[in-house]
C-alpha cells in the first residue's frame, strides 16, 4: 500500500463519540434546567444532590443551585429574617425585596454556571407558583436551554415527618433549637406554602414528578427512580492477586501472557488463599454485625479470577447445606442458594453469586500484554495522549475510563437497586468507577483513585452520601503492586493498565488512602 | 487528535513494525514465522504457523499455578479458546404487569414492545390478552354449536349483566393463566385487559397478595390526543380484528366507537395511592412512575419512557469490506479493502435517495473500518464504543480454519451452541446484548438513525427489532455492501434491504448440519391465543 491514493489510508477520526460533543458537552443533550418544584421536606434536596453526583459521575458539568442555601449564605439564618418571610400572604416591601434579591442571587449563580460551561443545572427550590415558574422556564428557554419540571409530591406524614427531623430541623436555621419546637415550626413554613401551592398541571414543559420519596431507604416506600442508595452492608471489595505479580519473574514468554486481558487467568495459589480469606474476613464482620441469616449476594465480573474469588463462598454454602456433598462447578448453575436449616450453631450461609459481563476490567486494546516500556516505545504519540488525559484517552482498540463508566452506567442502576447485602468482587479499574459514583467524585478523578488489594471497602449510606471504610484482611504477594510502594518506579503508572491499584495521574489525589503494610490485619479505619 | 498525514502515520507503523521485529528477535521469539502488519501488537495469540501454541503454553502455565492451590476443591478450569456460559439466573424475578386503559389507547402496543424488550435480554415474558382469549373461546364454541356469539358494542355494555359477568369470568381466568405461567418459571406476565376500574383492580391486587414472591404493577396508557385515538381505530378496525370480519369498515369504527364509549362511562384512572403504578400519557408525552420497586421493575419503567410514535426508520449497515475480510480472519482493527472503499463512496447516494431532506444521524463504533465507511456520508456522525465487534478474545486475529484446526473441539462447541459460548478473554452474543442494552434504549428515543456496524451487533439489533429468538440470533444474515432499512410499524418492523452491486467476501457461517431457520419477520397482530392455553 503506497500513497497514492490517498482514499486507502485512514485519516484521523473525524467522528464524535455519542457522547462528547465540539462545545465539550456531554450526550448531545444540550444544556439543561431542572426545576424542582414541591413543598418543603418533600426530599427535593435528595433528589438533587443524587442527580448531581450521578450527572458528574457520568462526566456531565451538573450543578445543584440551593435556593436555601444561598439565602441562609446571604442573608443568615431564619432568625436573622423578618418574620413574615416564609409566610407567603401579603408581605411588606423589605421582605419582598428581600426574597427578590435571592432568587435574583441563584438566578445569577445559574447564568454563570452555563456561560461557564456547565452542562446541567439543577435549580433546588420550592417554585411553587405556575407564574414563577413559567416566568424562569420562559427566560431560560429563550437562551437555548432545556427546562425540565421535576415535582416532587409526597402525601405520607410519616416520610414528611422523617424528612424534617433527620435533615430539616438540624440546618443552621434552627441552630440551637428544641427539636420539637422546631419540627413544629416547620411545619408551620409549609402550612403556609400549602396554600398557594400548584402542582406542575402545566403541559408547556417536560416534567417529571416524584411521589413520596424519601432520602433515606423505607423498604416500602421507595419510589423515585433516582438513585436511591441501598441501607444495606454494601462492601466493596477488590482485584484479585493475579498471576503476574507471582509468576512474572519465571519464562518472559509466560508473563506476557499470564496478564493479558484476553487470556482471562485463573487464580495463583495466593489468589485462592486470598479467595479464603476473603470469604472468613467477609462472615466474621457480618458475624459481628448480626447480619449472619441475611441473604449475601454477590456480584463478580465474568472474569474467571473474579468469579473463582468468590468460589469459597459457594462452596462453604454448599457445605453448610449438604455437608456431605462435594460442590460443583460455580458456572453450572451460576447461583447456589441454600436455605435448608442444618443443626449448625451457625446458620446456613445464603448466598447467591452473579456474573456480570459489564464488570470486565477496562479494556487495554492493544496495549494489551506489553510492559508500560513496550507501550511507550510502540505507541508513543497514545502513551503521550494517555499520561496527559488518563480518564479520556482511548488507546486504540482500547477503553477509556469514560467508556468503561459507559458501560457500567447499568451496574450502578441496578446497585441502587440491590435489596440484599451486596458483595462486589471486581477489578480495580471498575472499582475505581464504582466508588467514585458512591463517594461522589467527579469523573475526571476516576482514574486517579488508589485501590488497595487485601483492602475490604465498606459503604453504608449516610443522609447526603455515603460512609465508607476500609478493612484490611490479607498481606500477601501483590498486595501493593510489584516490589512494593518503595521499589515501584514513579513515572511507570501503566503497569497493567486493568488491574494496577494505584492511581493513574501525575498528580495525586488520594480520596481512598492505600493502607500502609505495618498495620496489623483487620485493623478497622474510617477514611 | 491531530491530523496525522496518511503517510506519516505508515512510517509510524513501519517503525513500529521494525522494533517489534527486533525485541522478538532478541528474545528469541522468531524460532517460527510471525505474519506482522502494523495492527498486530507484539502479545497477540496468533495461531497462524504456531498451532495456537501460545494459548497451549499458556494452558500449562496455569496447570503450575494450580498445582500448589488451597482450595479445597477449585471450580473447573478452562482451557483453549472458550466456553459455553449458561443463562443468568432471573429466577427471582416474578412480575404481574396489569395493564390499564381503554380500548384503542394503545395497551396491546406497549405491552408487545415491552414483551420484545424484556425476551430480547432473556427474561421469560408472555403477554395474557383478555380479548385474545375471549375470542379464541367464542370461536371454540362457534365451532362445537354451531351459533356464533355477538360481541359487538352491547356484549361490552355495563348494562348487560351476562356480557359484564361472562367479560369478568375472562378477566380473571386469563390472571389464573398468567399467575400458574409465572409458578412455572415465567418472569414478567402481562395481563391485557382494560382493567378499568378500581374495583376491577383491587381485585387483581387481592389475588396477586396471595403469591407472595409475586410483585404486582399497574400500567395506564392514557390517550386524549385525538389523532392517535383515530389511528389506533382505523388501525384496529382494518387490521383484519375477528371481531369485525364481515363488518363494512364504516360500521366496524362506529361500532368499536359505541364500545370504548361503552368503557368511558365505568373508567377509573389510577388515583388508588398504595398501587405501584406507570402511567403513560400520549405515548410517552408524559409518564408518571408511583411506587415502582426493583430493578427490573425500572428497568420497565425507564424502557416505557423512551418510547414514541414519530415515524421513522433505522438504516443498519455493515461497514465496507475490510481487509481482514478478504483474508478470512476476525476481529481486528483493518482497513477497508479496494472493494469496501467502493462501498463507502457509493453509500452517500444510496442514504441520500432514501431519506432525502429528513434529518439522519449516522452511528459507528469506534474501529476504523466502520469510521471509514461512514467518511463521506454528509450527516452527523457519532461513535459508540457499544457498537464495537463482538470481541473474539484470544481468537481476534485467526481465521476460523485456523481455530478449527488448533482447537477442533471448541470449534464444534462454539458452533453447537454460539449464542452461549464466549471466547476466552473476549465475549458472547449475550455478553454483546448486554452491552448493547444502552444502544437499543437510545435508540427508542430517537428518530433516523443509520448504523454502520459489525456482523455481530448488527446480527443483535435486527433480532431486537424482528423479535428473533436467541438460537436465531447468531445466524441472521446480515451480508456486506447491503443496506436494511427497518420502519417500526405497531405490530413490528417493514424491511426493505438494498443490495449494492459491489462484490464482497461472504462472512456467513451457516450452522452446521441443521436447517437453516426461517426468518419470517411478522408486522401483523395476533388475535388468537396459542391452542395450549384456552
Amino acid at each position: 500500500m503506497l500513497a497514492n491514493n490517498s482514499d486507502h489510508f485512514f485519516s484521523p477520526p473525524m467522528v464524535a463519540p455519542l457522547y462528547t460533543t465540539d462545545s465539550g458537552l456531554l450526550f448531545h443533550a444540550g444544556k439543561i434546567l431542572i426545576v424542582t418544584v414541591g413543598l418543603p421536606a418533600r426530599g427535593k434536596t435528595h433528589i438533587s444532590r443524587a442527580l448531581e453526583r450521578y450527572l458528574r459521575w457520568m462526566g456531565v458539568k451538573t450543578e445543584v443551585v440551593s435556593l436555601g442555601d444561598y439565602r441562609r449564605k446571604t442573608l443568615g439564618g431564619a432568625q436573622r429574617l423578618p418574620s413574615d418571610y416564609f409566610t407567603l400572604g401579603e408581605k411588606t416591601d423589605e421582605t419582598k425585596a428581600l426574597r427578590m434579591k435571592v432568587s435574583n442571587g441563584c438566578e445569577d449563580l445559574i447564568w454563570e454556571f452555563f456561560t461557564g460551561g456547565g452542562q446541567v443545572v439543577i435549580y433546588d427550590a420550592n417554585n411553587g407558583t405556575r407564574a414563577a415558574r413559567q416566568a424562569l422556564a420562559t427566560k431560560f428557554d429563550k437562551a437555548g436551554i432545556h427546562v425540565i419540571m421535576l415535582e416532587s409530591l409526597c402525601d405520607n406524614q410519616e416520610i414528611i415527618e422523617r424528612n424534617i427531623r433527620s435533615v430539616k430541623i438540624s440546618s443552621p436555621d434552627y441552630r440551637s433549637w428544641d427539636p420539637d419546637k422546631a419540627v413544629e415550626d416547620y411545619y408551620g413554613r409549609i402550612r403556609d406554602h400549602e396554600k398557594y401551592y400548584e402542582p406542575v398541571e402545566e403541559t408547556t414543559w417536560p416534567f417529571i414528578r416524584i411521589i413520596n420519596a424519601s432520602w433515606r431507604k423505607d423498604h416500602g416506600q421507595q419510589h423515585s427512580r433516582l438513585p436511591s442508595i441501598p441501607d444495606s452492608f454494601l462492601p466493596h471489595e477488590h482485584p484479585q492477586p493475579i498471576p503476574n505479580n507471582i509468576l512474572r519473574s519465571s519464562a518472559s514468554g509466560q508473563s506476557l501472557i499470564e496478564h493479558s486481558y484476553k487470556a482471562d487467568s485463573d487464580l495463583s495459589p495466593a489468589g485462592w488463599e486470598y479467595a479464603e480469606r476473603l470469604k472468613d474476613f467477609v462472615q466474621e464482620r457480618r458475624a459481628k454485625q448480626g447480619l449472619l441469616d441475611r441473604k449475601l449476594v454477590i456480584w463478580t465480573s465474568t472474569r474467571r479470577r473474579a468469579h473463582h474469588t468468590a468460589w469459597p463462598f459457594i462452596s462453604a454454602a454448599q457445605a453448610s447445606a449438604t455437608p456431605s456433598s462435594p460442590p460443583v462447578s460455580p458456572t453450572s448453575p451460576l447461583t447456589m442458594t441454600t436455605d435448608l436449616p442444618t443443626d449448625r450453631s451457625a446458620p446456613p450461609l445464603n448466598v447467591k453469586v452473579m456474573e456480570k459481563p459489564q464488570m470486565a476490567e477496562i479494556n487495554p486494546g492493544v496495549w494489551d500484554g506489553l510492559s508500560p516500556e513496550q507501550a511507550r516505545k510502540y505507541y508513543p504519540s497514545d502513551w503521550e495522549g494517555f499520561t496527559k488525559d488518563p480518564y479520556t484517552f482511548r488507546a486504540p482498540r482500547a477503553e477509556s475510563y469514560h467508556d468503561l463508566g459507559v458501560r457500567i452506567e447499568p451496574i450502578l442502576i441496578e446497585l441502587e437497586r440491590e435489596r440484599e447485602d451486596l458483595l462486589i468482587i471486581g477489578h480495580a479499574s471498575v472499582i475505581r468507577c464504582l466508588l467514585a459514583y458512591l463517594i461522589g467524585l467527579p469523573a475526571s478523578e476516576i482514574p486517579a483513585i488508589e485501590i488497595a488489594r487485601g483492602d475490604l471497602l465498606e459503604v453504608v449510606p449516610a443522609s447526603y452520601g455515603v460512609h465508607s471504610t476500609a478493612f484490611h484482611f490479607w498481606d500477601g504477594p501483590g498486595r501493593l503492586g510489584e516490589g512494593g510502594a518503595e521499589g515501584r518506579d514513579e513515572s511507570n503508572f501503566y503497569e497493567n493498565y486493568a488491574e494496577d491499584t494505584r492511581g493513574k495521574t501525575l498528580r495525586r489525589i488520594v480520596p481512598v488512602q492505600v493502607i500502609e503494610s505495618v498495620l496489623p490485619p483487620t485493623t478497622e479505619r474510617s477514611t | 487528535m491531530a491530523a496525522t498525514n496518511p503517510s506519516s502515520k505508515v512510517g509510524q507503523d513501519l517503525t513500529r513494525a521494525a522494533d517489534v521485529l527486533q525485541t522478538m528477535q532478541a528474545h528469541g521469539d522468531l524460532s517460527h514465522p510471525i505474519p506482522l502488519s502494523p495492527n498486530i501488537p507484539p502479545a497477540a495469540f496468533l495461531a497462524s504457523g504456531l498451532q495456537g501454541s501460545k494459548l497451549k503454553q499458556f494452558d500449562e502455565s496455569t496447570n503450575v499455578s494450580r498445582k500448589g492451590s488451597q482450595a479445597p476443591t477449585p471450580p473447573q478450569s478452562v482451557k483453549g479458546i472458550g466456553k459455553k456460559v449458561a443463562k443468568p439466573d432471573y429466577s427471582e424475578s416474578k412480575i404481574v404487569l396489569a395493564m390499564v386503559g381503554l380500548p384503542a389507547r394503545g395497551k396491546s402496543y406497549l405491552s408487545n414492545k415491552l414483551m420484545i424488550y424484556l425476551k430480547w435480554l432473556e427474561y421469560d415474558v408472555k403477554v395474557f390478552n383478555v380479548g385474545q382469549l375471549r375470542r379464541t373461546r367464542a370461536r371454540q364454541r362457534a365451532q362445537e354449536s354451531g351459533v356464533k356469539e355477538d360481541h359487538s358494542a352491547i356484549f361490552f355494555s355495563q348494562d348487560n349483566a351476562e356480557g359484564t359477568l361472562s367479560r369478568d369470568r375472562l378477566a380473571e381466568d386469563s390472571l389464573e393463566m398468567l399467575i400458574k405461567w409465572l409458578k412455572d418459571g415465567g418472569n414478567v406476565g402481562i395481563h391485557d385487559a382494560t382493567n378499568s376500574t378500581r374495583a376491577r383492580r383491587a381485585k387483581i391486587e387481592a389475588r396477586v397478595a396471595k403469591e407472595p414472591e409475586m410483585m404486582l404493577i399497574f400500567l395506564e396508557s392514557l390517550c386524549d390526543d385525538p389523532a392517535v385515538i383515530a389511528a389506533n381505530i382505523a388501525l384496529k378496525v382494518s387490521s383484519g380484528d375477528p371481531d369485525y370480519k364481515d363488518l363494512h369498515p364504516e360500521k366496524a369504527k362506529a361500532d368499536f366507537i359505541r364500545r370504548i364509549h361503552e368503557y368511558e362511562k365505568v373508567y377509573e384512572t389510577i388515583t388508588e395511592p398504595h398501587l405501584s403504578y406507570l402511567r403513560i400519557t400520549n405515548v410517552g408525552k408524559e409518564v408518571t412512575v408511583s411506587r415502582i420497586n426493583g430493578y427490573l421493575s425500572s428497568r420497565i419503567a425507564f424502557y416505557l419512557m423512551n418510547l414514541h410514535l414519530n415515524p421513522r426508520s433505522i438504516y443498519l449497515s455493515r461497514h465496507g469490506e475490510s481487509q481482514y475480510n478478504v483474508e478470512g480472519k476476525l476481529g481486528g482493527d483493518s482497513l477497508l479493502s479496494p472493494r469496501g472503499m467502493e462501498y463507502a463512496r457509493a453509500l452517500p447516494a444510496l442514504i441520500k435517495d432514501n431519506v432525502g431532506d429528513a434529518q439522519l444521524t449516522v452511528w459507528t463504533s469506534t474501529l476504523r473500518r466502520t469510521i471509514q465507511t461512514a467518511e463521506l456520508l454528509d450527516f452527523t456522525k457519532l461513535t459508540w464504543k457499544s457498537l464495537d465487534e463482538l470481541d473474539a478474545g484470544v481468537c481476534d486475529g485467526m481465521t476460523y480454519e485456523e481455530i478449527e484446526q488448533a482447537y477442533p473441539d471448541d470449534f464444534a462447541n462454539r458452533d453447537e451452541d454460539k449464542f452461549n459460548y464466549r471466547y476466552r478473554g473476549g465475549e458472547s452474543y449475550r455478553d454483546v446484548v448486554v452491552r448493547l442494552e444502552p444502544v437499543i434504549m437510545e435508540l427508542e428515543r430517537q428518530e433516523n438513525i443509520l448504523i454502520i456496524g459489525h456482523q455481530a451487533i448488527l446480527r443483535c439489533l435486527y433480532a431486537y427489532f424482528h423479535h428473533l429468538s436467541q438460537d436465531d440470533l447468531p445466524y441472521i444474515k446480515i451480508p456486506l455492501h447491503t443496506v436494511i432499512k427497518l420502519t417500526p410499524k405497531a405490530y413490528g418492523c417493514d424491511e426493505e434491504r438494498y443490495a449494492l452491486p459491489i462484490t464482497a467476501v461472504d462472512t456467513h457461517r451457516p450452522k452446521p448440519k441443521v436447517a437453516q431457520p426461517v426468518v419470517q419477520p411478522s408486522t401483523t397482530r395476533q388475535y388468537f391465543t396459542e391452542p395450549s392455553s384456552i
